[in-house]
């Protein structure tokens, strides 16, 4: 067996922790039956509504709080270390801590599928065997995303002089989808087209509009979900392979922008042809370059060696090296040429989308000068307020100069989108001059007095 | 067994260690000394293959620290200065979880983790669980675990912090022990005391650099050159001059005793005659040993 998962086995799913577990989800059970008056008729379809939401909480919350507490609870009780010293594979120590952590979490999980059953073969009942297959993609993706947060948190905090905490990088993560969803939005950038496909995930019904075809719901959503699971726990298990000191080679992370450029633009397909798929594509690439400039450590020395090894033209060392966000910026650039490429779009369309790209690299420059600043723990509130302001009071000035045209000199607008371009490629050439600045060779250490 | 080659690590904002080189042979009990901040941590830390140096190339027992972290971490073992346990594991599970861990197989780990409990004296505590241990206990359960898998190398950050003198005692048994058994042994404290009993090679680091010679030879009760600690009944007000008409120098004074360089070439029963044969009255004569204080200041002084 797993050493890693046995551990955790031994610390999370002891007989008397899964009897109590199970004493408690069995009286769940006991009091929806209750409730129905022991109505054979009625408590089947309570029973599988009390079983989906014992699942949801259990195996989604639980087992998600559970997952990014494995690497956590680790640096609080100083055993991290010692892990990292360990003979396991990163796989092992990966689906070893998942698994093992969210045994318990799984166990009761479990208990609410097996209530759902019964629902399944009834005629007239909503649950399907997809149904069950989306909320277990569900519950992994949860679990593998607060499992790879908190791998990326512990990375950054040590980066960064701090102590790791608890949710950090998956709050922000949330955060900032919200934050983006609702500024998208709000100036209708490209009608809010790269950002739709959460909701046909989440909510969709009947048939999905997804490139030449109509999918079932029920079967797109499962099959979405579990592939999103699949490159959380890939990116989990790349974050670990990192942290017990072994190199990447870029593969994982450009192999999901393709995922995500191919899933993104299958939506707008049927309505805008391949270049709105392409600019939509290319819009959710960008987003993600947000999540990576943010999620990556804020470590000098790291940039300084890819920095080195790019002078030299050493693309083997420099491509294991390179900051995350870049590639995602690099692809969002094509995708945007390649939907100028294709046509059909109105040419205020395609500079607004070449624009985007431009306060994107803007926006990596302001993330990046604050994150290298002198005191790196405080740079990602910095870069966020920074950002905040830069838009908001940069509205307000742009506004105050025409409210078309003004506006565009501070955000990728539509009203004026070459001034967009040319503003937003100046901002970004003054951001990345002043962040390159921060990369300077430090000073040595002072040293106290020797004792005796 | 341990070479480090013009090593440089950068924080984010300082430089803790400036082209450090040093190599350790296989067997040796290396005491890594210097003030705090010095980057003895970060070091050791880089010779673990926890931290990846900026410049420069570490090797252990052949392998290189940032080509193959992993084969580095299967042929050492390292104990941080701050280090924790799954208080909630007991003593035996706690060991099987390190032996398997670090590669020793299913069905011999059982044996391994009572070999370990053996050598660091817990195997009465084997069903003990570890959150249940003293401060000494513990200390000595993380030491288990580090070599539970018999690595080749040791390396221990400050181990003797916090231990009460009963438990540094049964500490530096422990190291001379796992030192007789041939592991290589890197031992970093700023308390020089602590390592006076099992170093055997000495580095000072400061200010993120190799101080005085490199690796020199530890005090560990090495005759000191020529001296003497002599302690005289009513030494006379004019000792000095009349040692000095015996070709006995006064290097400093220690308490009641007299630190003396004796004339060169002469042993210490001649040396000796000559102090009684001067009228001197000699209580104690007892030959210096160099300590690693000794050795530590003769560096500094470098």
């Amino acid at each position: 067996m797993n050493p890693e998962f046995q551990r955790n086995l031994w610390l999370e799913a002891s007989p008397r922790r899964i009897a109590w577990a199970l004493v408690a989800v069995t009286l769940v059970y006991g009091a929806v039956f209750l409730a129905v008056h022991g109505d054979m008729r009625l408590a089947g379809p309570a029973l599988a509504t009390a079983g989906t939401a014992v699942f949801l909480v259990c195996a989604g919350l639980w087992g998600a709080r559970a997952a990014g507490s494995a690497v956590l609870a680790e640096i609080a009780e100083r055993t991290w270390d010692f892990q990292r010293l360990s003979a396991l594979t990163p796989w092992q120590m990966t689906w070893g801590k998942l698994f093992g952590a969210t045994s318990l979490a799984w166990v009761c999980g479990l208990t609410g599928l097996a209530a759902m059953v019964p629902a399944l073969v009834s005629p007239d009942s909503a649950v399907d065997v997809w149904e069950i297959a989306f909320f277990v993609a569900l519950a992994l993706l949860f679990q593998a995303l607060s499992f790879g947060a908190a791998l990326i948190g512990v990375r950054k905090a040590r980066a960064e002089g701090r102590a790791a905490r608890s949710g950090g990088v998956l709050g922000g993560l949330l955060i900032g989808l919200f934050l983006l969803s609702s500024v998208a939005g709000s100036v209708g950038f490209q009608h809010g087209a790269g950002l739709d496909w959460i909701s046909h995930v989440l909510g969709g019904r009947g048939f999905i509009p997804w490139w030449i075809g109509y999918h079932p719901a029920p079967v797109f959503r499962a099959l979405s979900v579990a592939a999103f699971a699949l490159f959380a726990l890939a990116g989990a298990w790349r974050v670990m392979r990192l942290e017990l000191q072994m190199r990447n080679a870029p593969l994982v992370w450009p192999g999901f922008l393709g995922f995500l450029a191919v899933f993104v633009g299958g939506f707008p397909f049927r309505h805008g042809g391949l270049a709105a798929s392409l600019l939509a594509a290319g819009l959710a690439v960008a987003l993600c370059a947000y999540a990576a400039a943010f999620a990556e450590p804020a470590d000098r020395v790291h940039l300084r060696r890819f920095a080195a090894a790019a002078r030299r033209r050493d693309l083997a060392a420099a491509g294991p090296l390179a900051p995350a966000a870049l590639t995602p910026l690099a692809f969002s650039v094509l995708l945007i040429a390649a939907a100028l490429a294709a046509g059909g779009l109105q040419a205020a369309q395609l500079w607004q989308g070449a624009a985007l790209t431009a306060f994107v690299a803007r926006d990596l420059g302001v993330i990046a000068y604050f994150r290298l600043g002198p005191q790196p723990q405080r740079g990602d509130f910095g870069a966020v307020v920074a950002l905040a302001l830069l838009y908001a009071v940069g509205g307000i000035v742009g506004a105050s100069l025409g409210h078309g045209a003004g506006r565009a000199l501070f955000a990728p607008l539509p009203d004026a989108p070459t001034a967009s371009l040319v503003s937003g490629l100046v901002q970004a050439g003054v951001a990345w001059v002043l962040a390159s600045r921060r990369l300077n060779v430090p000073r040595s250490a002072p040293a106290s007095a020797p004792a005796s | 067994m341990i070479e480090v080659s013009d090593v440089v690590y950068d924080y984010a904002t300082t430089r803790a260690l400036k082209g450090v080189s040093f190599s350790v042979k296989t067997g040796a009990v290396l005491a890594l000394v210097g003030p705090n901040g010095a980057g003895k941590t970060t070091l050791l830390r880089c010779i673990a293959a926890l931290d990846a140096p900026t410049e420069g190339r570490v090797t252990v027992a052949g392998l290189d620290t940032q080509e193959d972290p992993r084969g580095v971490h299967a042929a050492l073992g390292y104990l941080p200065d701050f280090f924790g346990l799954y208080d909630e594991l007991s003593v035996r599970r706690c060991l099987i979880y390190a032996a398997r861990s670090r590669g020793v197989a299913e069905k011999d780990a059982g044996a391994a983790a009572e070999a370990a409990a053996a050598r660091v004296q817990l195997s009465d505590r084997l069903e003990a669980r570890a959150g249940e241990l003293s401060r000494g206990l513990r200390q000595r359960l993380a030491i288990g675990q580090t070599i539970v898998h018999k690595p080749r190398a040791l390396l221990l950050d400050e181990p003797a912090a916090g231990l009460d003198p009963e438990a540094r005692r049964n500490l530096s048994d422990l190291i001379l022990r796992l030192s007789a058994e041939g592991m290589t042994i890197i031992v970093s404290s700023h308390i020089l005391a602590e390592l006076e009993d099992y170093a055997t090679q000495m580095l000072m680091i400061r200010d993120g650099q190799v101080a005085g010679g490199g690796v020199v030879a530890a005090g560990g009760g090495v005759r000191d050159g020529m001296r003497i600690a002599a302690t005289f009944t009513d030494p006379p007000a004019d000792l000095a001059e009349r040692l000095r008409a015996l070709g006995i120098e006064i290097e400093r004074t220690d308490g009641e005793a007299t630190i003396i360089v004796a004339p060169e070439g002469a042993d210490d029963a001649e040396t000796l005659a000559r102090l009684v044969g001067a009228g001197l009255k000699v209580r104690a004569f007892q030959p210096a040993r160099r300590t690693l204080e000794d050795a530590y200041l003769a560096q500094v002084a470098r």
